[in-house]
């Protein structure tokens, strides 16, 4: 995100794209997904959902500008490096992950949320391995 | 972006800050309404930002508290790399480009005010949508509209602390009494190199001025005033 003072996310102009299901070719892989309809382009669905969704992030970078503006554009930019490096994860897309170092570094490491307790995984055991591995290493 | 979002805390209020020659003096009524009912009528407005910088809030209660949650987040690590206290300026700069960057979200009208050692005592005044003025004094909040011309006619150049303490304190007393959403106490807080001191008027203390007397069926009331010219006469002997 840009360097920015906001407090909370702005709210996002509504867009629709077929970027979700599309396939190599960029356009909308029907084999996968079926026909096209325009309830599956339409990505923007309501101003709450956007805010609770960009929370974070948006406070994560008020913090961060604001270090760039005290310490200087070196500061942000060491943090995030970290953070880089401490989510390099060489593993194959296995389904329960867990990352000591990351959430040390963002801070989380000692509370215990709702989402640590009900934490079942999102979605079955992986289908596709490869388009995992694909969409991680953004091939 | 004037329009208080649903279920928000009004701050309506009356905010004041006028610089003298060894400080300022800042000021602010004490109600905060939640549409008619009174939510808080003992509330700070004035609040801490660095030792020598305060600030007047008002306009939305939760966007104001955000803002200055964050500038004084944002002067204690200025403190932290300078080594010294921050200005005023500083103070005032980052608390602008909060209120205009947010511009769009935020309803919130805020008044810096302070003491530094480069620049002395310093007033800058934050309206609605951002933008930063300095100024000898300003007035904020919606109480604020009906003591323009008070303030104008009033104010003078050179005044110490004990006139310029007695102005804030006329000022708000006036704004309170005609504005709906202000009302409750004054508070006040005089800022010096040597130190702060907070001042507190409770409402039954407040400035009394023309306060109104009925008007409508005056001239058929008998005045009392006549009857005290006749009081020589002896009253009139009656049979019962």
């Amino acid at each position: 995100m840009d360097p920015s003072l906001r407090i909370v996310p702005a709210s996002v102009p509504k867009t629709a794209s077929v970027a979700e299901t599309s396939n190599s070719l960029g356009l909308h892989d029907t084999l996968q997904y079926g026909p096209r309809t325009i309830a599956t382009e339409m990505k923007t669905e309501g101003s709450l959902k956007d805010r609770l969704y960009n929370w974070e992030e948006t406070q994560d970078n008020l913090k961060l500008t604001m270090m760039r503006n005290t310490y200087g554009l070196h500061a942000p930019m060491r943090l995030l490096m970290e953070r880089r490096i401490v989510s390099a994860n060489p593993h194959m897309t296995l389904l329960p992950q867990t990352n000591l170092q990351l959430d040390i570094l963002m801070g989380r490491d000692e509370s215990v949320e709702a989402a640590d307790v009900f934490a079942g995984p999102l979605s079955g055991p992986p289908l596709d391995i490869r388009q995992d591995m694909e969409k991680k290493h953004r091939i | 972006m004037h329009r208080l979002k649903q279920g928000e805390v009004n701050l309506g209020t009356s905010i004041m800050a006028v610089q003298f020659d060894g400080g300022v003096v800042i000021g602010a009524d004490s109600r905060t309404t939640t549409g008619s009912y009174i939510a808080n009528r003992v509330t700070d407005k004035l609040t801490y930002l660095h030792d020598r910088i305060y600030c007047c809030r008002s306009g939305s209660a939760a966007d104001t508290q955000a803002i200055a949650d964050f500038g004084h987040y944002y002067l204690q690590m200025q403190t932290q790399v300078m080594g010294s206290a921050p200005s005023v300026l500083t103070a005032a700069a980052i608390m602008e480009k909060m209120c205009y960057q947010n511009k769009d979200q935020l309803s919130a009208g805020i008044i810096v005010a302070g003491w530094d050692k480069k620049a002395g005592p310093s007033v800058y005044n934050i309206p609605l949508g951002g933008g930063l003025f300095r100024q000898p004094w300003a007035i904020g909040g919606s109480g604020s509209t009906y003591v323009y011309g008070y303030c104008d006619a009033t104010y003078q150049e050179g005044w110490g602390k004990d006139e310029t303490v007695k102005f804030v304190k006329n000022t708000l007393a006036l704004a309170m009494s005609r504005d709906g959403s202000s009302g409750g106490c004054i508070r006040m807080c005089v800022i010096t190199e040597d130190g702060v001191e907070r001042k507190f008027i409770p409402g039954d203390e407040l400035p009394r001025f023309w306060e109104g007397k009925e008007v409508l069926g005056e001239a058929t009331r008998k005045p009392l005033a006549a009857l005290s010219t006749v009081s020589d006469v002896a009253p009139m002997a009656v049979e019962v």
